[in-house]
């Protein structure tokens, strides 16, 4: 578990655990990490865990937080980097624990809302929201799902690759020189079908020129692809699998 | 030289509003693109504010070209270049002061990319993550850097461009208008050559295709309007998150360029 020490000039006043819960600093007793000092804001900063990552994030203090000399707003923070507030320093420590943070007896990892509203540093909402954000889900690792690749293996037609790998958003079957999948010959329409990633990072095939069929069914609506689903349009066949 | 454009700005399949706001000053071959930000409806005042703010100033200076810049002069840059940032600096001060003025505590902010182009010189000025992009042959670059968290991240190393794709703190910014009294603006320089294109977009877009499909678009595409309808009508397929803006800027086509542009049919039926 990661520390914050607390020194002035050379002595250590305090040290503090990271937890689940950030640590917010400044000259108000208020704060889990207290500096009484003219120089520090009675809010000043505060340190968290986000997305596995230590978090430094200063709340527009008058004097500024500083990290290894620089000043900063919002910054990730690794073992040995040297908090400055007013006259006091805070040295992170211990390594081990700080990637892949793992508080005991994890609970599940809960897929974390994104954030859809542009937000700007600086202002109270933003804090706000943040804290939000922070306290949502655990720090995750790279959830497993990811280690598998969406991809389309051509069993049949004429196409520019054997097989493609699903990186995008949105993934075109087509003609187009935007399509994924380019598809050869004169009549091919420029987008003959899409594939969708969605938000859970599922795939839906769906229409665009033409129909495309899965395991032998016209679709009526985008599909949920799993692997090993077959697809038809436009005079070929893919496969649909996650490759590890 | 001779400009075309096409634009289109549209507020996607999620929004229920949409808060970006763009100009075009042919008579100046200005271009300027802005995504605002904040509650009911203060992101689409921030917006229109600063697009039009700035198409004033430079109409203005351009009437009158003692007109004092707003802020410092910026070395090493033309004069075109710095009053294309001092524009920007007004509208900061626009929104800002709209903003104090507000009663209750809803912030307001903007980006903005602003592109003007002279013969075959081009100034780019910009605050925020939406982007300046120029396809040149097969190579479609980014001429904006981000001023977003996780783009600031990446660029410390303390990210990977993978990671920050999937951040949930990717809409975070680190600059934008509106936020402080003052703006740092950045500003580059680029030449400009006869089959350029040049994009300016809200991230909208960059959220929803990827910059080898955007590249891929404006290379198939002849015509700016019909490159702009693409983009938009491509980025909602693939979702449509956000509000999306593009404003597609080139060469406008001579004799030349027509039978250039028959040739290359040839090429990319083959």
């Amino acid at each position: 578990m990661p520390k914050l020490v607390l020194k002035f000039e050379n002595s250590v006043l305090k040290e503090l655990p990271v937890g689940e819960n950030e640590v917010s600093i400044g000259r108000s007793p208020e704060n889990a990490l207290m500096i009484d000092n003219p120089a520090v804001s009675h809010f000043h900063a505060r340190v968290f865990n986000e997305e596995g990552r230590l978090m430094l994030e200063d709340f527009g203090s008058l004097n500024g937080t500083f990290v290894n000399g620089q000043r900063v707003k919002m910054v990730t923070l690794k073992p040995g980097d040297s908090v400055a507030i007013g006259k006091h320093t805070i040295v992170i420590s211990d390594s081990r624990d700080l990637n892949g943070f793992a508080p005991n007896g994890s609970k599940p990892v809960q897929a974390a809302p994104k954030i859809n509203e542009t937000v700007m540093l600086d202002t109270k909402e933003r804090r706000d929201f943040l804290q939000k954000v922070a306290a949502v889900g655990e720090s995750a690792q790279v959830a497993p799902a990811r280690l598998k690749i969406p991809t389309l293996i051509v069993l049949r037609g004429r196409t520019d690759q054997r097989e493609y790998a699903l990186n995008d958003k949105l993934t075109v079957i087509g003609k187009s020189a935007m399509a994924t999948v380019k598809l050869k010959g004169w009549f091919a329409p420029k987008a003959a079908a899409q594939i969708n990633r969605r938000d859970d990072q599922s795939y839906y095939i769906g229409g665009a020129d033409k129909i495309p069929s899965v395991n032998g069914m016209p679709i009526s609506q985008p599909k949920k692809l799993a692997s090993g689903d077959v697809i038809d349009i436009a005079g070929i066949q893919l496969e649909f699998v996650y490759r590890d | 030289m001779q400009l075309e454009f096409g634009a289109l700005s549209d507020k996607g399949c999620v929004r229920e509003n949409n808060e970006d706001s763009y100009r075009a000053a042919p008579e100046l071959n200005l271009f300027v693109l802005s995504d605002g930000m904040g509650g009911l409806a203060c992101g689409e005042v921030a917006s229109r504010l600063a697009v039009e703010t700035i198409v004033e100033h430079c109409r203005k200076a351009s009437a009158t070209p003692s007109l004092p810049l707003t802020g410092l002069r910026i070395g090493g840059v033309s004069d075109a270049t710095n009053r294309l940032a001092s524009a920007i600096r007004v509208a900061n001060s626009a929104i800002y002061n709209t903003a104090q003025g507000n009663t209750g505590e809803r912030a307001m902010g903007a980006t903005v990319v602003a592109v003007r182009l002279d013969g075959e010189k081009m100034s780019v000025a910009h605050v925020g993550d939406s982007r300046v992009y120029r396809l040149r042959g097969d190579e479609f670059t980014q001429l904006t850097r981000d001023h977003s968290f996780v783009a600031e991240e990446m660029r410390q190393g303390r990210m990977t461009a993978a990671e920050a794709g999937t951040s949930r703190l990717q809409n975070v910014l680190i600059r934008a208008l509106g936020i402080d009294p003052t703006v740092e603006v950045d500003v580059s320089e680029e030449v400009f050559l006869e089959n350029d294109t040049v994009l300016l977009c809200s991230d909208g877009l960059t959220r929803e295709l990827s910059d080898t499909q955007i590249g891929a678009v404006l290379r198939e595409t002849e015509e700016p309007q019909e490159a702009a309808d693409r983009l938009i009508d491509l980025a909602k397929s693939a979702g449509g998150g956000d509000n999306i803006t593009v404003l597609v800027v080139s060469p406008a086509a001579k004799l030349a360029g027509a039978f250039g542009r028959l040739g290359k049919w040839f090429k990319d039926s083959a």
